[in-house]
């Protein structure tokens, strides 16, 4: 129940209450005057007075005058309760939208303060300074991954490097070639990872600016379809495209071409030998569906909603014949967000899994 | 070819130092913006090195400096952030090519090779590497007289190899090139793609011209 109903409903008793108090007072009132009144009769006409007349004439009285003045009274004092409460609980309800609009990005705006110094005004100072402090620590993390993530680059050089210049060295016996050789393909892992880090950590400190232009994005989904088949052959996985429409949407042509390539890649990897790739384009309205299906594991709806977070690779046992770093999907969703759109996984069932995007069309006709 | 490296970290120095040296380049060392600089304007190179984050005046300072002296020495910038944004600040600067940190030694001597042959790149219309003929026209591939059918995709591997007949092509560099990637895709596409180029060229043909070079690249070449 809200607080005003609560108030409206507390205060309504009260002037039930108060009205019972002045309607008995009164009743008292009047049977008193009455009896004051019978004792003169009597003494005018001692003989035909019946006393039970006087309590009836009272009640009676009593009750019209509340029912004529009182309810009223109560139905005026009500409606001034609904509309004091309303009144008193408007900053409150001012406060609360604007405490709904504040995500991890603008905590950074102030919540607007009445300068009143009451209670309200208060809240939203000391609700102000947290935010503030939140913003502090977000902002900690946030630099700390990005400086973190480039402390590590010189490091990388230098071992990848080192590695390679040995890797020339002609005096190497087979094993120690083996072993450099082995040595540069997990350090090019590690630069994949630190380079997908750089670039999330970046993206969340608002420091990449993605270009804005017209793009064909069924020419880059066909450009891509061209790239699936050949990373699928290998598994025997058959990939199937329908893209009929001509759609143009709004955009940076290296990052969707990066977010074809990283689901295409997912769908491959957590695909089953001799599997299916299903890709699909289609027009939703003014938004363009994209989706790409295909059989394998699925993911278990418990995990599901945890698929964008970084590093999740879902269940051990899944992930551990799957080379990847748990990036892959985080930086899909980035750039889908980016470019203000929707993307969304599902998996209907234990062999399926589908990833859709949506992106708005672009129309410059309209 | 006399190569200077600008570059203060001591240690990636001297790698690329060794790796160019390697090749038969004579390589000068500088640590610091200044001192590049000085180097420059006192003897002439034929390609620079020059890393953005030095100490004192940075290498986007020593690259406007020296193209305001006039110089057209071929610049590689190399630099640790890899941002769009500062490649395009990087070429703008005047650089002639750029590369993030980290990259792979092979991929740094192939772009300097690059660097020092820039217009020198074969214009025929129709490359050859021993009886392998592609006609850049017709996109049509011919091995010993046999005709070779390519998708677009491997047909621009074909030419960009070709094109660089004889020299290491390394990964980033055919990811750049061949699908104009600005990113790492973390995916073993180009090892795939030359897998089934190999198949097409190679696998029936004597003498075998495609090479891998383990942990570098790929390399198109006549062994005779």
């Amino acid at each position: 129940m809200k607080i005003r109903t609560r108030l409206t409903l507390w205060y309504a008793g009260i002037l039930i209450l108060s009205l019972l108090v002045i309607g008995l007072g009164t009743y008292h009132e009047i049977a008193e005057q009455m009896r004051h009144h019978h004792r003169d009769e009597v003494a005018d006409h001692p003989a035909d007075v019946q006393g039970d007349h006087r309590g009836d004439h009272a009640l009676n009285e009593t009750g019209e005058m509340v029912l004529r003045v009182g309810l009223p009274a109560v139905a005026l004092g009500l409606l001034g309760g609904w509309w004091l409460t309303r009144r008193a609980l408007a900053p409150v309800a001012r406060l609360t939208s604007a405490v709904e609009a504040i995500h991890e990005h603008n905590l950074r705006t102030p919540l607007p303060r009445n300068s009143s110094g009451d209670e309200l005004d208060r809240l939203t100072e000391v609700f102000n300074a947290m935010t503030a402090r939140l913003d502090g620590s977000f902002n900690r993390i946030r630099e700390f991954t990005l400086h973190a993530s480039h402390e590590l680059k010189t490091p990388l050089t230098i071992l990848c490097g080192e590695t390679e210049t040995a890797l020339r060295d002609e005096s190497l016996s087979p094993t120690e070639h083996e072993r450099a050789v082995s040595q540069l393909d997990e350090l090019r892992r590690l630069t994949h990872i630190v380079d997908s880090l750089t670039l999330l950590a970046k993206a969340d400190a608002g420091q990449i600016v993605l270009a804005s232009e017209p793009v064909r994005w069924d020419e880059l989904i066909r450009d891509n379809f061209a790239d699936a088949l050949i990373l699928a052959e290998p598994h025997g996985i058959h990939v199937e495209l329908s893209a009929r429409e001509t759609v143009t949407v709004l955009g940076d042509r290296h990052r969707l071409r990066q977010l074809l390539l990283n689901l295409t890649d997912n769908a491959v990897k957590y695909n089953r030998p001799q599997g299916q790739i299903l890709m699909v384009l289609r027009r939703v309205g003014d938004t363009a569906e994209f989706s790409i299906a295909n059989t394998g594991q699925g993911i278990p709806p418990e995990i599901l909603p945890r698929v964008f977070d970084r590093f999740f690779r879902g269940d051990a046992a899944h992930g551990s014949r799957v080379e990847g770093c748990g990036l892959g999907l985080s930086i899909a969703q980035w750039i889908v967000n980016a470019h203000h759109g929707t993307i969304v996984i599902e998996s209907p069932d234990a062999e399926l899994t589908t990833a859709r995007v949506r992106l708005k069309i672009h129309n410059p006709q309209a | 070819m006399r190569i200077l490296v600008v570059e203060d970290e001591k240690k990636t120095a001297a790698f690329i130092r060794k790796a160019l040296q390697t090749e038969g380049f004579v390589v000068e060392v500088c640590h610091a913006g200044d001192e590049g600089l000085a180097a420059l304007q006192t003897s002439a190179f034929d390609a620079l090195v020059l890393d953005i984050m030095l100490p004192g005046l940075d290498g986007l300072g020593v690259l406007r400096r020296l193209r305001e002296l006039g110089r057209q020495t071929p610049v590689l910038l190399l630099s640790a952030r890899g941002e769009v944004t500062e490649r395009v600040a990087g070429l703008n600067a005047g650089a002639d090519d750029y590369l993030p940190k980290p990259f792979e030694l092979s991929e740094l001597v192939a772009r300097v090779r690059a660097l020092l042959r820039r217009g020198g790149e074969t214009k025929a219309t129709v490359l050859r590497v021993g009886d392998l003929e592609l006609d850049t026209l017709t996109r049509q591939a011919r091995r010993a007289g046999r005709d070779i059918p390519l998708t677009a995709r491997e047909y621009r591997l074909l030419e960009f190899l070709m094109r660089s007949a004889g020299r290491l092509c390394a990964r980033m560099t055919i990811i750049e090139k061949v699908w104009d990637y600005d990113f790492d895709p973390g995916t073993n596409l180009v090892d795939v793609y030359i897998r089934r180029l190999r198949g097409k060229i190679d696998a029936d043909f004597e003498p075998k011209l495609l090479h891998t070079v383990r942990g570098a690249g790929y390399l198109l070449k006549d062994p005779a």
